[in-house]
């Protein structure tokens, strides 16, 4: 374990020394005052079109930065050429590949934590309310999904040849499970065969972040918490897929030529 | 090896060739028409034609809002969600609305969908009912419709109905002077408006209780339906059926009962309820005859 | 003699990409012993399968057949590489890192404790020279600094087995002067040094055995000066054994 953690440790100084992510922060929070200061017919609580917005740009930067971080974990190792000397050392490929993993998400925890509190004084400002529990299961069910995102981001690094080609790719997989995800089965049933198998099947087959993504709109209007057991029982299930994907990563990893 | 001279002059022959090819095609891109750098609308500008694409959409999420979320997609069945409730409420659209609304995404379709479900918002509620808390003491926050309402009107001011639902929105929150604002603006992108200056009237009248312009205005807005062609006013029946029924109103209020009488039995000729009308004339025709009212001239022959 | 790395019957063979080519054999069944305490210099010509036997020792490609072992362990076991410390041919690290943190962290990575981390980075820090350095990120170093850094990384773990592939490739020659002298002051506290060279006037200077391979197939090994017996230099000795034909005068 402490392999795995001297790893993650240097995926998160990577994270902070790199500009990336003050860049969507400062982007996100100069967005937002801006559209805070727009005169709505004089009313200064109207507050939800606000958080909306904050919300949309916070799932948009923590996947930039989970899918471009992650992406680039193991490509810039073997172009750089660090990882001959850290393979020499007594470090296995899965605990490299997990130290990635860990490395990623929990810099991708501490980026939603930055985010979430802009995001709560924000609306506070104006809500004069703060529902932090709600705001807490919202950045936890988010950040659990962003662990599945980073886990097929680190498959994709080892199976693609370039990180663009595995950052494009994990963009369009993400953004289609969050937006269509829900309704694939509507539309398989309107497809004829085989496509309509095959729509049924990544039906099944692929992670449902939508799930996570959809809390979005339980926080904007102001809905009561969701029931913990089904909170729960989709972090298990978002933890069965990053467990997949971080599996079947360890497998490529093995397979694969260090230099 | 070209010398830096070279590259200078090269550099001044080709700004000197943009400049002369912009001063030539500037007059052409002045006279095209429906030019875009001719709106002084910042969206007009930016997306062209697609701002009413975009207008439509932010009317749309306006009723999601409305909703507290709780929404149909193009994926479910939206029947009894063809009119926007946040229009529908304001009683002075032709609603096409059928069906269940409470239950739009039908029962779940599988395991994944009923599991879904619990993240999302998933019961029927209207910000002005309390919302998703049921607490009526937040009723208040239909405030947040507002904001998409006035994008909707931005990106296309030749929309009515945003200009007439954000107004009666505006009204119901009490804030008049701005509703008022809403509806001169839409005046001004749209001057023939009855719609527009029915729903000035009825600010002047329920929340200025000024009945003097209230009737000015209702006047001028039953003139310019009358303007319309007659395949257009078999469309709008619904807002003379108002417009003369308000103006029947108001002068039965103010004891004019002749002009009461004329607005009714105009309104009768068009309304799907004229017996309820004609109670209405009945009753001023009782009190005409209890207590007879100073006759006014019926200005306009054009009214019948 | 305690036998620290060997080899028994090594093949490595790689299979081609390109359609009806032949596998490229990169070892061919190399038998070597290298003893503890003793500098032993890896030498060949391009291509000779150095780097290959390297990797296999360090466990990045696995042997087609036969077997290498580090301290009796085979070298497939992350637990063979605790002893050993390794400087690659081209040394890049974490550019986002500074030396210290560079050292710390693999220091973590063969579980020093913290004390014993503090004391080794200052004292590798003093041997290559970086301490003025230290504290600065290492995209600001030059090709030496960088070297150094390789070199004292290779270091932190206090190894009792070093491989170095081509230490001095690409440093000056005071740079190759205080490698040189690195070497010898780990041999002096019975440190066993397993490197690689083209540098034939270094090896002869430092090895005390060395082992000449060739197209994958070791040629000769032994002492330095019973290879170069009946030679002036190594080098001629060397071009000799791998069978170099000078071409005659036009």
């Amino acid at each position: 374990m402490r392999n795995i953690f001297a790893v993650a440790g240097i995926v998160i100084k990577e994270l902070y020394r790199r500009k990336d992510f003050y860049v969507l922060f400062i982007l996100t929070v100069l967005v937002c005052l801006i559209m805070a200061s727009v005169n709505i017919f004089n009313d200064k609580q109207i507050v939800r079109y606000l958080k909306e917005l904050c919300l949309l740009l916070i799932w948009v930067s923590s996947l930039v930065i989970a899918i471009t971080t992650t992406a680039r974990q193991i490509p810039a190792e073997r172009e750089q050429r660090t990882l001959l000397p850290l393979l020499a050392k007594p470090l296995t490929r899965t605990q490299l590949i997990f130290g990635k993993f860990l490395g990623c998400w929990l810099a991708c925890g501490l980026v939603l934590l930055c985010f979430y509190i802009f995001f709560g004084a924000l609306a506070a400002s104006r809500d004069h309310a703060w529902p932090l529990l709600n705001y807490f299961q919202a950045a936890l069910l988010h950040w659990f999904a962003l662990g599945v995102v980073v886990a097929l981001a680190l498959l994709g690094s080892l199976v693609f040849a370039a990180p663009s080609s595995n950052s494009t790719i994990c963009f369009v997989i993400v953004a289609t499970s969050l937006t269509v995800g829900r309704y694939l089965d509507t539309v398989a049933l309107s497809q004829a065969e085989p496509f309509r198998s095959v729509l049924y099947a990544v039906y099944f087959a692929f992670p449902h972040l939508e799930w996570a993504f959809g809390m979005r709109n339980l926080i904007i209007h102001d809905w009561p918490l969701v029931d913990w057991g089904f909170a729960v029982l989709l972090i298990l299930y978002l933890l069965a897929y990053t467990a997949a994907f971080l599996v079947a990563a360890c497998l490529v990893f093995r397979r694969k030529p260090v230099n | 090896m070209t010398s830096p001279r070279t590259f200078f002059l090269t550099l001044v022959a080709l700004l000197v060739l943009c400049f002369g090819l912009g001063a030539n095609l500037q007059p052409k891109f002045q006279s095209f028409e429906n030019a875009r750098h001719q709106s002084d609308n910042f969206f007009s500008l930016l997306l062209g034609d697609s701002s009413r694409m975009f207008a439509n959409s932010f009317f749309i999420k306006a009723d999601a809002y409305y909703h507290s979320g709780y929404y149909p997609t193009i994926f479910d069945n939206n029947e009894a969600f063809k009119t926007p409730h946040v229009a529908e409420d304001t009683g002075a659209v032709n609603s096409k609305n059928q069906g269940e609304e409470t239950s739009f995404m039908g029962p779940p379709r599988d395991w994944i969908d009923a599991f879904g479900r619990h993240f999302i918002p998933n019961r029927h509620t209207h910000l002005d009912e309390g919302g998703a808390t049921d607490d009526l003491s937040t009723s208040d926050n239909v405030r947040e419709i507002l904001p998409w309402l006035k994008l909707s009107a931005r990106l296309d001011p030749d929309d009515i109905q945003t200009y007439t639902v954000t107004a009666f929105w505006l009204r119901r929150m009490h804030k008049e002077k701005e509703a008022e604002q809403v509806l001169r603006e839409g005046l001004r992108n749209n001057p023939q408006s009855y719609e527009i200056l029915f729903e000035l009237g009825r600010l002047y009248k329920e929340s200025y209780d000024d009945t003097g312009r209230a009737r000015n205005v209702w006047e001028l807005a039953a003139r310019y339906w009358f303007n319309l062609s007659p395949d257009d006013q078999k469309e709008n029946r619904l807002i003379l059926e108002q417009i003369t029924t308000n103006l029947g109103q108001l002068e039965t209020d103010a004891g004019n009962w002749p002009q009461a009488m004329n607005w009714l039995r105009l309104a009768q000729k068009i309304s799907l309820t004229p017996d309820a009308l004609q109670e209405q004339i009945d009753g001023i025709k009782w009190k005409m005859s209890e207590q007879p009212s100073p006759l006014f001239l019926i200005s306009g022959g054009a009214f019948y | 003699m305690n036998v620290i790395l060997k080899t028994e019957k090594l093949r490595v063979e790689f299979s081609s990409r390109e359609f009806r080519q032949a596998t490229k054999v990169a070892l061919a069944g190399l038998n070597l012993e290298v003893n503890a305490g003793e500098v032993f210099g890896f030498l060949g010509p391009n291509g000779a399968g150095k780097t290959t036997t390297m990797n296999v020792l360090l466990g990045f490609v696995p042997p087609t057949s036969g077997a290498a072992y580090l301290f009796g362990i085979d070298v497939r076991q992350p637990i063979a590489r605790q002893r050993i410390g390794y400087l690659p041919e081209m040394t890049y690290y974490y550019k986002f890192l500074t030396a210290e943190e560079l050292l710390r962290f693999y220091a973590k990575i063969f579980s020093l404790p913290r004390a014993e981390t503090d004391r080794r980075i200052d004292q590798l820090l003093k041997l290559v020279e970086l301490e003025h350095a230290r504290k600065r990120p290492i995209k600001s170093y030059s090709k030496g600094m960088q070297q150094r850094v390789g070199l004292a990384q290779a270091l932190i773990n206090n190894p009792d087995l070093l491989i170095l592939d081509e230490p001095t490739s690409g440093l000056d020659p005071l740079g190759r002067m205080k490698v040189r002298e690195i070497i010898q002051r780990l041999k002096n506290e019975g440190k066993t040094v397993f490197f690689s060279s083209h540098e034939l006037g270094e090896v002869e200077t430092i090895c005390d055995r060395v082992a000449i391979i060739h197209q994958g197939e070791l040629k000769t090994i032994g002492r330095v000066h019973q290879i170069r017996e009946s030679y002036p230099t190594l080098e001629k000795a060397f071009l000799n054994i791998i069978g170099y034909q000078p071409q005659p005068a036009p």
